[in-house]
């Protein structure tokens, strides 16, 4: 059928068939930012357009209700040169981050404003409500409405975007925009999947059916038969290399134990084949033409199951070691199948995988035993912690292809480095024929720091020779991808009566999954993040990594700390509420404070001794403080009534700032011919706005404004190697490793100067607008023509720059995050009515996206607290894996009092004073809101999540 | 999956269409048709946007709300009851109340419906149109309880609306989620006249469907059940629960349970919906 209708005022006129939707239309129509992040589920409004003056998700229409309608969609709006006022402010507030649903969100408040100049705050989080933002959080929205208002009345703002810092600087510490947010918001070409061609093939993944089974036979004729199709890849095909998904460190401290696909499948979704074909329809119909036989083994789920006696064993399979063999591992290897492979460990990890142990850690400070003696209380509490998802709005995907002879990836990645490692690796190809390109990131959460689909996606490319794009559907991603560890940890602590700590010990069982993903590196942090916030002398951990059959368990924001945090600080709850002694009296006595030589730290490296320091900069104490009286502490409140309680917690927090030791940043600058600047580095923005921190370094050292300066960031080819995105590195490891390339730079720049003027380089100086002026002589040198003149023959060459980062240093970033609940004790519900995220990030240097980065992983934290569950039943099969049935938090969901405040500290070596700020955000919610459940109504939630359900069995409902 | 789209241009051709159609669908707002894994099975979809039912209509003793009103009108409207805007709210999505409608939530009829116990509670009227097998026309009204009741027997009726008589009578609803756009475990309706008589309880249990807990209704109307104590125990006792990522069977008894006695405790201090 024929319809016709209008998108952004331009009439079409197609052909229609009836099973196509209203979304696939208008990406077919080239409306390709209409974009798809829930597969249909009408949840995460990545499809949302206006039809006939109503936002609607494309998703769920038909094409043929377009006949005769009026559509917008994100291109009505203004484009990257021209923005709207709703656009413009969005970027201005620090809304626009990893940006897979800013341009519709801005569709929407465009909609709204147009309807309603001045909307309540009601009704912009009506309009709101259908739109999921994991990121920035829903707070900052409201600000960039009234922004927009005020620009559209006054032409200006009137309100503040944000705090600022350093008076005496003029770009670091001030809202300066995203340098890449007009782009993202206005829904330009940024995404993998914006940069996929004509022509490419497309490949599907046959996934196991079973927990655990060894594939005693597939047949892939059929499916190779059929027509279209390129390639079919099993166990069979794929190379015989061991290697980890895992991008971290090199060499890894997670274990080699897996093969691109292996005999054994040890998860329901694990790979079992992929077909690669000219369309994905064929690609699936050849899915079903494969026959495999299965030999079906008992599975286990929880650490309970993998620790039992006789438990099945989900990596029988040969231990090897590059270095550190133990003495018996030829004794060690007979019980060894061969159908399980190998578990190579790169040096010992203490795992034991006959028992399911993955990964072990030990370590203590002091005499934990004589401090237990010393203590007037002792108490011994055990926590739970779930397996939750990552869920970025945009899936794991990859496009590659094969240009002069080399594999070209591009990829949404944390980490392309270890993205061009590892496909090398099981490519079996030097790291210098694999180029990876990282797009706009929609979404990482440190999902994306696990090399998921592009090991697969660039080995079949490159043994096609075809270029290949691949997407997960959502389903994919809850079940074949990386996922928060659950973890079993149990807390002891000694204390006095008055609730000074005389010992704590933890104890941390974590879940791995299949794969030995960040096996030793989450769980440890449980430990390495938590009890460096205490004074205490004795203290000791130890750490059990187990193998399991649960959908794969990875990286997620946080790491371990989320977790350590939750249960070490509840338990902390719990002591005080045994000894009779205010809690915020107990943490004031074992806090941390600057000077304190963190003895800790010396069990707690991974997979070597760390180092230990004193606590550097530290805001810990202002946060405690400030929060308290934020959140009027120590004072009762009435709340609603009826069944209604009211109570309030919190909890002391840290992070680090990237691996001190491990991590490395590279960096390098040029000054072009013209008197602008190109910066070249390893990092990776994943949305954060690590690129603008970059723009912002070299425009304030370098004196000219941003505008002057492009950063290229992410292309394995043009830029220095970075370990990458995770760690919350990002800033203070790529950040000063820019640092310190425009301190080269500078240099260099002054030494040509002194050359081109016949000038002494003590003279000189640089200043803005871009020029070099002598002291001495009052002579200037613009940037132009000092570049020009460089080049021009009589120069001595390029001006270039170039840094390099690493440290034995802990920049650690401290804060305490209040909450303020409301419990129903007739019907479990409860409602966060207050949150307030204090934390001390150095120098923000983006301080509105850093806002952002708190309200978005403090209420992804609140989620994850209260009801975010991938819930598996017998089988191994996760049963809400779909967005709108797993439930994360939407703007409805928000606090209504909802507060993220920077504490001012200046920090000894990150670039101009700065620390991490978002990883640290996911900390708070879980113990504050435990502590706050159990003063409004005496219960300790033990469980994570803190469903209604729990909270009623805790309360003796039923 | 939908392969045909009919956009029918009268009752009679859409309730003809689906006559003679196999796998056929009537189209409303289309959000569960389309969404994700849904529900309904059909191949052949009767878009129902041109029939001229989403308007409101009210008269003096009565409201008639056509089956194509949107829920978000549902929600806004000056003159529909609190107990409907707040179950139209339950869909917790401004941009999917723009597309759902009352007559396509309230036809799914399952443990996702916002809508099914309250309009059940309610006692309210559905509007029909059928069509005989010698292709006569007709429309007729039927009790909501009924529609219900025998749900088999209407499946190839077209909703046109509903009549919902302005009165005095108590009609609450809950929905039991852990979040706003989480599943419910459980939605509950009750409805009562102020002197006790004619008691509707319903619940929407997730992943078992629409129940009336009859026996419940009659033990109050009898006057055996007084307290919400008494209730809560009683719908515990009738209601059929299946366990699933919402919550346990056990947890789904006791919240239906109170649910319906919170309703019950607040139709007892005299509130009136």
């Amino acid at each position: 059928m024929t319809i016709q209708f209008t998108v952004n005022g331009k009439r079409h006129t197609v052909a229609v068939e009836g099973s196509e939707t209203l979304r696939g239309l208008l990406v077919r129509l080239g409306y390709t930012n209409v974009r798809d992040s829930d597969d249909g589920d009408g949840f995460a409004g990545s499809d949302t357009i206006i039809f006939n003056d109503l936002p609607v998700y494309a998703n769920l229409m038909n094409a043929l209700q377009a006949d005769g309608s009026e559509i917008l969609t994100a291109d009505s709006m203004g484009t990257s040169r021209s923005l709207n006022p709703i656009q413009q402010a969005m970027v201005d507030a620090g809304v626009v981050q990893s940006a897979y649903n800013a341009p519709q969100a801005a569709l929407l408040l465009t909609w709204l404003l147009e309807h309603e100049p001045n909307p309540t705050r009601e009704q912009i989080k009506e309009v709101l409500s259908g739109i999921y933002i994991r990121d920035a959080g829903y707070e900052h929205y409201y600000l960039a409405v009234q922004l927009a208002r005020e620009l559209i009345e006054f032409g200006k703002y009137k309100t503040p975007i944000s705090p600022t810092f350093r008076d005496h600087l003029d770009y670091i510490g001030k809202p300066k925009g995203k340098v890449d947010g007009p782009t993202l918001v206005a829904g330009e070409a940024a995404f993998v999947e914006d940069r996929v061609q004509q022509g490419f093939y497309s490949m599907a993944i046959l996934r196991s059916p079973h927990a655990m089974a060894y594939i005693n036979k597939i047949d892939t004729t059929k499916a190779e038969a059929l027509e279209g199709v390129v390639t079919v890849i099993t166990h069979k095909t794929v190379p015989d290399v061991y290697y980890m998904q895992a991008g971290q460190g090199n060499p890894e401290p997670s274990p080699y134990d897996r093969k691109l696909m292996n005999q054994k499948v040890r998860h329901v979704g694990d790979r079992v084949a992929a077909v690669v074909a000219e369309t994905l329809e064929i690609a699936r119909a050849a899915l079903k033409l494969i026959e495999v036989e299965y030999e079906v083994l008992k599975p286990v789920f929880t650490v309970e199951e993998a620790m039992a006696e006789g438990a099945s064993v989900v990596h029988n399979s040969v231990a090897e070691y590059v270095v550190g063999a133990p003495d018996d591992i030829e004794a060690y290897n007979k019980g060894a199948d061969p159908r399980d492979g190998k578990v190579v460990y790169q040096f010992p990890l203490h795992g034991d995988i006959r028992r399911n142990i993955a990964s072990a850690a030990h370590g203590q400070i002091g005499d934990v035993e004589k401090g237990f003696e010393e203590a007037d209380l002792v108490i011994e509490r055990t926590y739970q912690t779930n397996q939750i998802q990552c869920t970025p709005l945009e899936p794991h995907l990859c496009y590659a292809k094969i240009d002069g002879g080399r594999l070209v990836v591009h990829a949404s990645t944390q980490v392309p480095y270890h993205v061009r490692r590892i496909v090398a690796r099981v490519c079996e190809i030097p790291e210098h024929k694999v180029r990876v390109i990282k797009e706009r990131v929609g979404g990482g959460y440190g999902s994306k720091q696990d090399i998921l689909v592009e090991d697969l996606v660039g080995y079949a490319t490159w043994l096609t020779g075809k270029p290949i794009y691949y997407r997960n559907t959502r389903e994919e991603e809850f079940i074949a991808n990386s996922t928060r560890h659950p973890m079993r940890l149990t807390v002891k602590l000694g204390a006095k009566k008055d609730g000074t700590l005389t010992a704590v010990y933890m104890d941390v069982r974590a879940n791995t999954g299949p794969y030995g993903n960040h096996c030793l590196t989450v769980p440890m942090n449980a430990c390495s993040k938590t009890l460096p916030l205490l004074k205490c002398d004795n203290m000791k951990f130890d750490v059990y990594t187990y193998y399991s059959n649960i959908p794969p368990t990875g990286a997620y924001q946080g790491y371990g700390a989320p977790k350590g945090s939750y249960a070490l600080m509840t338990a902390l709850g719990e002591l005080a509420a045994e000894l009779g002694v205010d809690y915020y009296e107990v943490v004031d006595k074992n806090k941390v404070e600057s000077g304190y030589m963190l003895e800790i730290l010396r069990g707690l490296g991974e997979g070597r001794e760390g180092k230990v320091v004193p606590v550097g900069s530290c805001g810990l104490g202002d946060a405690i403080a400030q929060g308290a009286k934020m959140i009027d502490w120590g004072k009762k409140e009435e709340g609603p009534g009826g069944d209604w309680k009211v109570g309030k917690g919190f909890a002391m927090i840290q992070q680090g700032s990237g691996l001190p030791g491990l991590d490395h940043g590279n960096a390098w600058a040029k000054l072009l011919p013209d008197g602008t600047f190109q910066l070249f580095t390893g990092g990776a923005d994943i949305g954060t706005g690590l690129d603008t921190i970059h723009a912002k370094i070299v425009a304030e050292g370098l004196c000219v404004p941003m505008d002057q300066i492009t950063i290229v960031s992410g292309d394995t080819d043009s830029c220095p190697f970075d370990t990458g995105a995770y760690a919350s590195s990002g800033t203070y490891f790529s950040g000063n490793a820019t640092y310190y390339a425009i301190e080269d730079l500078k240099r260099n720049i002054l030494d040509e100067a002194a050359y081109q003027l016949e000038e002494k380089i003590e003279d000189l100086t640089l200043r803005a607008p871009g020029e070099v002026y002598s002291t001495k002589s009052g002579a200037t040198l613009s940037y132009a023509v000092l570049g020009h003149t460089a080049l021009g023959g009589l120069g001595r060459g390029q001006v270039m720059g170039k840094g390099s980062f690493t440290t034995e240093h802990n920049s650690i970033p401290y804060g305490a995050h209040f909450a303020q609940v409301a419990v129903n004790t007739r019907t479990g519900q409860i409602k966060v009515e207050k949150f307030y995220a204090l934390q001390d990030a150095g120098t923000p240097i983006n301080p509105e996206m850093a806002l952002c980065q708190m309200y978005g992983a403090a209420l992804k934290s609140i989620g994850h607290t209260l009801y975010e569950d991938m819930t598996i039943d017998e089988k191994g099969y996760i049963q809400n894996a779909r967005l709108g049935d797993y439930g994360v938090p939407m703007i409805t969901e928000q606090p209504e009092d909802f507060k993220a405040i920077l504490i001012d500290v200046d920090d000894e070596v990150g670039p101009y004073g700065a620390k991490s700020i978002s990883e640290i955000a996911t900390n708070g919610a879980a113990p504050a809101i435990a502590i706050a459940i159990h003063d409004a109504v005496g219960v300790w939630m033990r469980s994570w999540p803190f469903t209604p359900e729990k909270l009623l069995k805790e309360m003796g409902k039923f | 999956m939908i392969k045909k789209f009919i956009v029918a241009q009268n009752k009679e051709e859409a309730l003809s269409v689906k006559r003679s159609t196999a796998n056929s669908v009537f189209y409303a707002g289309g959000t569960e048709i389309n969404r994700l894994d849904s529900s309904v099975q059909a191949e052949v979809a009767i878009d129902l946007a041109k029939l001229g039912l989403d308007t409101i209509e009210e008269k003096s003793d009565e409201l008639i709300i056509g089956s194509m009103v949107r829920l978000q009108t549902i929600a806004t409207s000056d003159v529909v009851p609190s107990w409907l805007k707040e179950a139209a709210l339950f869909c917790g999505s401004f941009t999917r109340r723009n597309m759902a409608t009352i007559g396509g939530n309230f036809a799914l009829m399952n443990g996702r419906s916002y809508v099914g116990p309250v309009l059940l509670a309610s006692r309210a009227k559905v509007l029909i149109a059928t069509m005989s097998d010698d292709g006569t026309y007709g429309e007729d009204e039927v009790p909501v309880r009924e529609y219900h009741e025998h749900i088999d027997t209407y499946q190839g009726a077209l909703i046109l609306g509903f009549r919902i008589k302005k009165s005095d009578r108590f009609v609450g609803t809950l929905r039991f989620a852990v979040s706003s756009q989480n599943r419910a475990a459980v939605t509950v309706g009750f409805g009562s006249e102020k002197d006790g008589s004619k008691v509707r309880i319903y619940a929407a249990v997730y992943t078992v469907g629409v129940l009336r807990l009859k026996e419940t209704e009659n033990k109050l109307e009898k006057g055996e059940i007084t307290t919400e104590e008494e209730l809560s125990k009683a719908v515990a006792a009738e209601v059929t629960v299946k366990s699933d990522y919402t919550g346990s069977g056990e947890y789904k008894r006791y919240i239906a349970g109170e649910g319906i006695a919170m309703l019950y405790g607040e139709f007892l201090k005299g509130g009136q919906r």
